[in-house]
């Protein structure tokens, strides 16, 4: 089965798995520091 | 290896090593761009010129890089390979989900109100002074519909959409996407300059820069370099002008089918949310989660928005990176004079609109 991944849904994914990351401190501000 | 599976390599298309390739490179620029951007940061008086380092945010750096490295890797004619790894809308896209999550709910309600009022009056006025513009310079009639909506909505994404709606040439949506990128990158730097010549209140600038700037990318580069408040109120002005994409390209399908076409069937009104910009639901859930104080800001809110502006110097080094100006030369001067044109109406009643709503009738208490 081919599978599609709309873009828009993929950010939102990954915005969400580093969402969560940051929220159960697994990363860590100093890392991301900009 | 036989000859089937040469051509069934042939045709899968380029593979994960040509993203991570290109992914590799975004970051190598993005750090670079950071580099530049904390050499210059605290320099209080740029070369005797009475500019304080400060005004060049990264946005401007990242784009810049992203110009060079272009210019570079087509040189060297290294530039097909690690394209893949060049996407812009998705690093933005994951920028602005995180954005949310420092956006109080609140917010977002009192900026969309204004901001949904100045989309109606932006997206409509643009479009159809870009239409009847298009007509007068003579202007086929599948270029103005994608020029119209990708001037009036929201760029590349927009012109995609609308073309899929009235079927252009694939040499006119490139042609469009090359217009609005040019077009783009100077007004990022640009606009937040005037706004800042005009003394205007951030939210006002931002309202600004999300009603007249073409991408999504260029917006939140202009919000970012005026200031935090300008960054929030034109990334909700600019994503409440997105989700008008899906019904802009209904209206479209539905004209070119029974009026120019003259068919009978009408397109499906499914057109709408096909075309609805699924992230913002993302962007709306984060901000969410937000309000409901499940973020520390302290630590979380602190990594979080350090990710977003990660993710947003990566979208604006390959902003820098995407821009492709050989299809200018196939279609002539007329359009890119139409652009510019509707361009600067743009910006006008984008600034009159901005004034109106942001600052006297929804003034964003953030």
């Amino acid at each position: 089965m081919n599978i599609k991944i709309n873009e828009d849904w993929l950010a939102t994914i990954i915005a969400f798995v580093l969402l969560i990351l940051a929220m159960v401190n697994v990363i860590s501000p100093e890392w991301m520091k900009f | 290896m036989t000859t089937s599976t040469v051509k069934q390599e042939q045709k899968s298309g380029p593979g994960v090593l040509n993203f991570i390739v290109g992914l590799a490179i975004v970051v190598a620029l993005a750090f670079l761009a950071r580099w530049f951007k904390d050499q210059v940061y605290g320099i209080k008086d740029l070369g005797g010129l009475g500019i304080p380092g400060k005004v060049l945010e990264f946005p401007i750096w990242a784009a810049l890089v992203g110009l060079v490295a272009n210019y570079i890797l087509k040189a060297v004619k290294f530039f097909e390979y690690p394209k893949p790894g060049f996407r812009t809308e998705l690093f933005l896209k994951i920028g602005l989900v995180l954005l949310g999550a420092g956006i109080s709910f609140k917010v977002i309600v009192t900026a969309a109100t204004g901001a949904i009022i100045q989309g109606v009056i932006m997206v409509a006025a643009v479009y159809f002074f870009s239409w009847w513009l298009g007509g007068k310079f003579g202007l086929p009639d599948t270029l103005r519909a994608v020029m119209s909506t990708a001037v009036s909505i929201c760029g590349v994404s927009a012109a995609i959409a609308a073309a899929g709606s009235v079927l252009a040439k694939k040499e006119e949506i490139t042609y469009v996407t090359a217009l609005v990128i040019v077009t783009a990158l100077p007004l990022m730097v640009i606009a937040p300059l005037i706004a800042g010549a005009l003394n205007m209140p951030e939210p006002v600038a931002g309202a600004w820069f999300g009603g007249n700037v073409d991408t999504t990318a260029a917006v939140v580069g202009a919000g970012t370099i005026y200031g935090e408040t300008a960054q929030q109120i034109a990334s909700i002005v600019k994503q409440t002008q997105n989700v008008l994409i899906g019904v802009v390209a209904f209206l479209l399908a539905l004209y070119f089918t029974t009026v120019v076409e003259g068919k009978k069937e009408k397109p499906n009104a499914a057109i709408i949310w096909q075309r609805f910009p699924k992230f913002v639901l993302g962007f709306l859930l984060a901000s969410l989660i937000f309000t409901l104080g499940w973020i520390d800001k302290d630590v979380a809110g602190k990594a979080i928005g350090g990710m977003k502006d990660w993710a947003f110097c990566l979208a604006f080094v390959c902003m820098g990176l995407e821009l492709e100006i050989s299809g200018f030369k196939k279609m002539g001067w007329s359009p890119v004079i139409v652009y510019l044109i509707v361009t600067i109406f743009n910006t006008l009643l984008a600034l009159g609109v901005s004034w109106l709503i942001f600052g006297w009738l929804f003034p964003a208490s953030i």
